[in-house]
């Protein structure tokens, strides 16, 4: 993956989390956590993942939802299902 | 057997917010219907609706909160944030398992699930969301006034649609009347005015098309009305055991003393003045008054033929010769037809009434018709007399469905 497009993925994960969290982008570090940090609960969660879905035009199995803790971790768990599928 | 006082009011409705600015306006004879701006209208007939424009959820919720909640629950929460501020009980008060919710409402969530069905048959084109359950459920606005506010108790939703808001005033009334609840929020809210409830109401043939003024559109018991105005809103009171209100010392504006409920079991949208005169009758029984104490009747009057001609009937039934001295008023002649939160919002007037000694008018009345030919208070809001005080109300509410509501309040005294 060129180094752009990986760029491309982290600022559309972003734009998600910023539009359905309504937080600051600044405040979005690779280790930033969603829950504990940002205050969300597992019903943003779905949600982030559905917007994920349709963004990447992925399949997020139920399973990898609750491993989606960090900023970092969505970022890592979209380039991995990007590459399965 | 506990007497149950209203001790709080909270109000959203198209001519305002909060119990001041809504009875100003109600005893001014002040008309909340306007043209529909908030979608497009030009498939429709009707273009007029009750919208609450007054009502800015920013100033009640956050953009997380709104992003979570139907504007139902936002106009639910809000209210019952008014009425229990306004009754002055602290969190502590209502934080507890005594403390229940008793919600009305139609149409529940209703935007969020169009939105919902909006993407879901436009292919993948609009926005989804993996909370549209839990913001449309009919349920949400009760459960997200709990959440807010911790009361623990009984909470429940009714829909019997246009008399929800008043059933769930009736009940709440019974819980705690006997024993089940100390404090209860009930009342009722209902966000109809979307695109897709006013064309299938439009398909119905009962919205008034008298698009033009909107403001002169809704005519209860008047010759030439033609149906009634869609609305939107919510109607929540703070009911409690009069011996907690007293104990703390609250501001009582009255207290419920009776409610009757039945069934036409006769046709799922034709009213039946045999379901309606029996659920008063049950009422009247149930606070143990007679007919000849009923001061005034704040009239289900959706300003539909049938409806107003049923009503009419209905109240001649039980009150015979007495029922064209009884002053008679429609508010959903300046508010509306708000569904689920309209027979709370009339609980709340009729209440106000025999707090303030003023009874509101029903306005655009232009035409007698013979099959309408009582009292209904058509010339202006008119005030009491004081040798003959307005202590003892009834409010009707007659639902789609054959549902009957009939509640009694009367001015409190100790």
């Amino acid at each position: 993956m060129t180094r752009q497009a990986v760029e491309t993925i982290e600022d559309a994960v972003k734009d998600i989390i910023v539009a359905e969290l309504r937080v600051d982008r600044d405040q979005l570090e690779p280790a930033t956590h969603l829950m504990k940090d940002l205050g969300a609960d597992s019903l943003d969660a779905l949600n982030i993942a559905l917007r994920l879905e349709e963004a990447f035009k992925i399949k997020i199995p139920d399973d990898a939802i609750p491993k989606f803790l960090t900023v970092g971790d969505i970022i890592k768990g979209v380039n991995e299902h990007r590459a399965m599928q | 057997m506990r007497r149950v006082v209203v001790t709080g009011i909270g109000l959203i409705t198209p001519l305002g917010c909060g119990r001041e600015a809504v009875w100003s306006a109600l005893t001014a004879g002040r008309s909340g219907i306007v043209r529909i701006e908030e979608f497009d209208t030009s498939g429709l007939r009707t273009n007029i609706a009750g919208v609450c424009r007054d009502f800015r959820p920013l100033d009640f919720f956050d953009d997380r909160e709104m992003a979570r909640l139907d504007r139902v629950s936002q106009m639910a929460i809000a209210a019952t944030g008014m009425a229990t501020g306004e009754a002055g009980l602290t969190n502590g008060q209502l934080d507890s398992y005594d403390v229940g919710v008793m919600l009305g409402t139609g149409f529940g969530g209703q935007s969020s699930i169009e939105e919902y069905c909006g993407a879901f048959f436009s292919n993948g084109r609009g926005r989804r969301s993996a909370i549209a359950i839990p913001k449309s459920m009919y349920n949400a606005s009760s459960s997200n006034i709990a959440i807010r506010f911790k009361t623990r108790g009984p909470n429940l939703t009714v829909t019997t649609a246009c008399s929800s808001g008043a059933n769930a005033i009736g009940q709440a009334f019974h819980l705690i009347r006997y024993g089940h609840a100390d404090r209860m929020i009930a009342g009722g809210a209902d966000a109809p005015v979307t695109p897709v409830v006013m064309d299938a109401w439009k398909d119905m043939r009962v919205l008034s098309t008298k698009n033009d003024p909107p403001e002169r559109a809704c005519k209860p018991f008047s010759a030439n009305r033609d149906g009634f105005v869609l609305s939107e809103g919510a109607g929540i009171v703070v009911l409690e055991a009069l011996e907690l209100a007293v104990a703390r010392g609250a501001r009582i504006y009255g207290e419920i003393i009776g409610y009757g409920s039945t069934a036409d079991a006769a046709h799922i949208t034709f009213p039946d003045p045999d379901g309606e005169s029996n659920a008063i009758l049950r009422a009247l029984k149930d606070a143990n008054v007679a007919p000849a104490e009923i001061d005034h009747i704040n009239a289900h009057g959706t300003a539909t033929k049938l409806n107003d001609q049923s009503e009419t009937e209905a109240i001649k039934r039980v009150f015979g010769d007495r029922a064209r001295e009884i002053p008679i008023n429609s508010i959903k002649s300046m508010i509306g037809h708000s569904m689920g939160a309209a027979g709370a919002i009339e609980l709340i007037a009729a209440t106000l009434a025999i707090d303030n000694q003023v009874l509101p008018p029903t306005i655009n009345y232009e035409e007698a018709d013979p099959q309408c030919d009582l009292d209904y208070i058509t010339e202006g809001a008119r005030q009491v007399s004081g040798s003959n005080p307005l202590r003892t109300a009834i409010s009707n509410s007659f639902g789609f469905g054959g549902n009957n509501a009939v509640l009694v309040v009367r001015a409190f005294q100790g």
